[in-house]
Formats: C-alpha cells, structure tokens, sequence
C-alpha cells in the first residue's frame, strides 16, 4: 500500500505489508536482525537442556549437592595432609627449633592482634604470660595448639581455627615454644598449673 | 504516485521511517559505508575526540600522591581518584556518581539533543575517530569500499581487508589493555604482559574476550550498538519537547524540492541525497527527527558544501529545535531545564556535604564476640570491645586512643598510641571495667581518636546485669 503525506512530499512508502494503525500510531512488523534471532533460539535451546539436566534427568548436582562434594574432598584433602604430617608435640617442638617458622611465628603474633591482651612480648596484660611455666589450659604443644584454635570464649580469648588454619597456629606455637620460661620483664603473675617443659 | 526524482548510484535502497536500514528484509545485516564529510563540525569532533581519547589513553601513566589517578583495585575493594582514597564502607558515595550523571545527561538531552552521542560517547569516538579513518585509509572513499565489498575475493581484496583487520586487531589489543589498567595498575600490568599467561589466568582471559569484543563490535557490530542495544537512543523521545536543540532540516525553507536549475517555484533542497550519502545510521534528516539520528552532524557539514556550491546560505540543515524550524522562538530557559538544574543544585549540595565529610580514617567500635556480653570478676563488670582502625591517607599516620567515659571505670587498652600504614587496618581489644554499685543501664562507653588528620569519637553500650 502506498501512501501521500503531505509531511512527506517525495517519500513513498510500499512495503507490500499493512501497517497497523492505531489512532494514527503506526506500528510495522519488521524482521529482527539475524543475529538477534540465531542468539535467541541457541538461548531457548540451552535452557530446554538445562532444565532437563538439572530439573527433570536431574543428572546434575544441585548446589547443596556440589558444595557437600567439596567439603568432603577438602576433608580427605586435609586427613591426608594430617596424616602425612601428624600433629604431635614431637612435630611442634620440631618446627620450634626452625628459625624461619618462628620469624614467620613472631610476625603472626604481632600483626594478628595477640598482643591486645597478651602484649608485644608476651607477658601479658588481659591474657595471661606466655613466658612463665603457669598454663591455665595445659602447657603441652598439642595443648597450646588446641587453645589457639578454639580459644577460650568464656574467658574472651578468640578461636583463630577458622580465621588463621592449620599451619599458621603451627607457626604460632613453633613461636611459644621458642620463647617459652624466658620470663619477660614486667610479666603478669603466674596463672593456672606449673608445668616444666 | 510516481516518483520524479531519479534513484543515485549509491543507494540501491532508501531511508524510509519504517524500517531500520541496517536490517534488511532477510533479517540480514546490510552494511552502511557513509560518504566522506568536510565541515566546520567534523573539525569540532576531531579535537574533541584527540582531547578524549589522549585522556582515556594518558590516565593510566598518571600518579597522584604516589597512588595511580584513577584505579579501581577490585580484590582490595580500593578506589583511587587523584589522591583521594576510598574503601568498601565507602560505596555509598557511589550513588552520587550514578545519579549525577543520570540527572546530567537527562538535562543535557532535553536541552541540547544528542550532544552525547555524536561528540562524547566512546563508540562514536572510537568508531569514528579510529577504526572508520584506518578503512577510509586502506579501502578508500565511500563508493571505493562499496565496490570492494562487492567483489570476489580477489587479491586486491584479501590484501586491503586482512591489512586493515590486522590493524583493528592492534588498535584493539591497545584499546582492551587500557582499559585493563583502570583495574590493574599499570607497573603491574606491565609484569603480567611480559610473562606468561599461567601466571595471571583471570585478566588473560578477560583481555581474550574483551578484546575480541571490542574488535567485533567495531568492526561490524558498528550502529547496531547505537540503534538496537544502546537505552539512551530510545529515551530520547521521553526528554524531548519542541525547545530542544536538534540536528533537524529546515522543512519550510528547503520544500518542495527541486533540481538545481529547474524551473517554478521551489525551495532550496536540491535532492542531491549527500545528507544520506553521509549519514552512518541510514537515515534520512529530512524526515524529521528520528531515533537512529546520532547527533554526528554529517548532514550538516554536507548540506553546507553543497549550499555553497549553489551559492545559498548554510543552514539548511542545522542544529534547532522544532519551534526555530517553525520561525518561532526556542526557549532555553523553560520549566522543564531550571527543574532539572534546581535538581542538580541540590544534587550538588549534597554530594558536597557528603564529600567533605568523607573522612580520612575509619574508627569504629565494636562489641568482642564471646559466650556472654559481659562477665562480674571481683565486683567489676567486664565489657569486651575492640576498636577498628582503618588509616585512608596516603602515608602512614599516627593515631591516639584516648579513654573519656565512664569516667569510673578502668580502660584496658594494648596501646593507646598506633601507628598505621596507609590502608593499613587494625582491630585493637579494649577491656572496660566498671565496680558493680556504679553501674546503671544506659551507660556508653566513649573514646577519643585522634590524629593529625583529624578526630572522631567512638561509642558502644555498657552492659550489665539487671537491677
């Protein structure tokens, strides 16, 4: 259909197609860009499959499913590690006579917030001295590890289990064990049980 | 009705106002190779693209206060801009950012038209101003490059097109790498380039796809972006009114058309078909104002070589609005502007205020997480805190901890004066112990943190066991 306008002197306009008018409004029924289209069937295609795979085959893992996949690797991951390096006190007082694992010990006590209540050297101020032979949770490396890891809520010492992992609490006590009865200067009285060691 | 105007060589097919004439009736995508333009506002352009471009190109080099200009540093939740610092606590500002160019580009639009588009938007400046001279370099002028398009794939062809997507490939690496170091800083960057990509898998990837986006995009995505992907295009008709400045043809002066030496009465448009000829979008300006119309200003530079030629004044297309296109008067000045610029005002006051109180260090006091919120030793009750100190200064600065109420407590404090690098962060426990008869609910606890970039004060709850 060809049309005149006035607005439009030399225009014609003759697509072989009505426009649908509304009061005026004209709208036409062009064909959208190829790409457009190709894009839109490969989507409604992936998405037929994806509800099959997952919904209705359910031949995937859901998420509750993927993640307790990997909390049990990562456990296995870790009985292995643990089991090809045990946490003994025979490990502990190992990694204390290395040098480089008590630096890294020391820089984690002092930029992990440890001395706020147990001071920069240890003698402590809230907590008590790590310096003494007075150990209110047991004085054994093993013992001390597992007081890092989960601290003693009651008393306000944090659990650094989940914030540090397992081998920088190694490190930390490799650093005790080093500076342990060296009796700081200025240190807090004795707390808890003696225990040479 | 017959047409009386002949069809020109160059387009087999014509603008119309009901279709897109970069799609054709297959759905396929028919490529638009615009006409070369000299004029006043091409040159215009050219300096304001070489201006932006230089900047988008120069940033990255920039360090202000030992710190990139402007970085967005994604994993550290860090956001540099020329010497400022800002962190994750303060994302909100971003809202300011958002809105301020949303109301700018919305006042922008209902007074001016598509100012953006033509001059500032990064497709125009790239396309354009890059990619679109490289091709008119090794294709040639308008009718060249459709004569190669239309030929077999010869030698002359594979030579001409492989040189010039050789070309776009570089431009394009360029072009995705700098954008990577508004991201990564640019010492950084340049680390990663020269090792190999194991070592960063992450922005190798993304340097991949981004780059094969942008070399498609303007290779042969082009207006497609402008006319069926881009939202600003398509509100434009919600921010028009007839005051608005637009690049519109001069209906009154330029109809009916006529041949240059025809005889009767006609107006000034000579049919010579250059405003289409020139236009990257496919359209046709003498049918009024239309979505495709960018705002590049083609039309104009070309209507007014040819006006020259038939020795009539410029102007027979031009930027007006559609009451200057009726003779009457186009007001600046109307209710919907000096709305939009009272909005801005206040948008401006606001994010001033918010601005200048941005402060330079975080202090924030926090309740220590344990099995009860307080504990009675001795007759004091005990509350746990911890103070956290964030130093957002570019050097390292000195802060002090100063304890002020409740003024019968003791203060248990692992160091009351610290030393924070820049962005440095520490949580500092902070033990108050308050003799049980002088505890009564509602007691807050204050402290005082100060440093030579200034002061804040801290507070939390003291709890205790009901009386």
């Amino acid at each position: 259909m060809t049309e005149k306008n006035i607005d439009r002197p030399n225009q014609l306009v003759d697509h072989g197609e009505e426009a649908h008018s509304f009061d005026g409004i004209q709208e036409y029924d062009n064909k959208l860009p190829n790409w457009w289209l190709w894009t839109f069937y490969l989507a409604c295609l992936f998405s037929v499959g994806y509800w099959i795979h997952y919904h209705v085959l359910q031949t995937g893992l859901s998420s509750m499913e993927a993640y307790q996949l990997e909390m049990k690797e990562a456990k296995k991951a870790a009985e292995k590690r643990e089991a090809k390096n045990p946490l003994t006190d025979a490990l502990l007082l190992k990694l204390s006579k290395d040098p480089k694992i008590v630096a890294e010990g020391k820089t984690l006590f002092l930029k992990n917030g440890c001395v706020g209540c147990h001071k920069a050297d240890a003698g402590g101020m809230i907590g008590p001295n790590l310096t003494d032979e007075y150990w209110l949770h047991g004085g054994k490396p093993t013992q001390i590890y597992h007081t890092i890891f989960n601290g003693v809520p009651l008393k306000g010492m944090p659990a650094q289990g989940k914030l540090l992992g397992r081998s920088r609490i190694q490190k930390l006590v490799a650093y005790l064990e080093s500076i342990r009865n060296t009796h700081v200067k200025g240190g807090k009285a004795p707390q808890g049980k003696k225990e040479e060691g | 009705m017959s047409s009386t105007t002949k069809k020109p060589k160059a387009l087999a097919r014509r603008p119309d106002l009901e279709t897109l004439y970069c799609i054709n009736e297959d759905g396929s995508h028919n490529t638009i190779h615009p006409a070369d333009v000299k004029g006043r506002f091409q040159r215009i352009k050219k300096i304001t693209w070489t201006l932006l471009i230089a900047a988008y190109m120069i940033l990255p080099w920039v360090k202000v206060g030992g710190n990139p200009a402007i970085l967005v540093d994604l994993p550290n939740r860090h956001f540099f801009l020329f010497g400022k610092i800002f962190n994750a606590a303060d994302f909100w500002l971003f809202f300011f950012i958002l809105s301020g160019v949303g109301l700018f580009l919305f006042f922008l639009s209902a007074t001016f038209g598509r100012v953006w588009c033509g001059y500032g938007c990064p497709q125009t400046v790239f396309l354009e101003g890059v990619y679109r001279r490289v091709e008119r370099l090794i294709e040639g002028g308008a009718s060249a490059r459709d004569r190669l398009a239309k030929m077999p794939w010869n030698g002359e062809k594979i030579r001409k097109r492989f040189s010039k997507l050789g070309i776009y490939l570089v431009i394009s690496l360029i072009l995705s790498h700098t954008f990577l170091s508004y991201f990564i800083p640019v010492d950084v960057l340049q680390k990663a380039v020269t090792s190999s990509p194991a070592a960063h898998p992450a922005a190798f990837t993304f340097i991949l796809l981004f780059t094969a986006i942008i070399f498609g995009n303007f290779t042969w995505f082009r207006e497609q972006l402008c006319l069926i992907v881009c939202p600003y295009g398509r509100l434009q008709s919600a921010l028009y009114d007839p005051d608005t400045i637009v690049v519109g043809y001069d209906r009154k002066r330029g109809e009916p058309r006529g041949r240059y030496n025809q005889s009767g009465e006609h107006g000034d448009c000579i049919d010579c078909y250059r405003c289409v000829a020139v236009c990257p979008t496919g359209i046709d300006i003498r049918n009024g104002t239309q979505m495709e119309c960018v705002g590049c200003a083609n039309c104009i530079d070309a209507c007014d070589v040819v006006m020259d030629k038939v020795k009539k004044p410029h102007g027979l297309i031009r930027y007006d609005s559609e009451n200057g296109f009726e003779g009457k008067k186009t007001r600046i000045l109307r209710p919907r502007t000096i709305l939009y610029m009272a909005i801005m005002a206040l948008w401006l006051g606001a994010f001033m205020y918010a601005v200048f109180g941005h402060s330079p260090f975080d202090a924030e006091l926090v309740r220590l997480r344990t099995d009860s919120v307080f504990t009675i030793d001795n007759g004091r009750i005990r509350n746990q805190f911890r103070l956290q100190l964030t130093n957002k200064l570019g050097n390292a600065t000195q802060f002090e901890i100063k304890a002020l109420e409740p003024e019968t407590a003791q203060f248990v404090l692992s160091a009351k004066s610290v030393l924070l690098k820049s962005l440095e962060s520490r949580n500092i426990p902070i033990f108050v112990f308050l003799p049980e008869k002088e505890y009564k609910p509602g007691t807050d606890v204050r402290l005082l943190v100060q440093s030579k970039a200034g002061k804040k004060m801290v507070q939390g709850r003291f709890l205790g066991p009901r009386k």
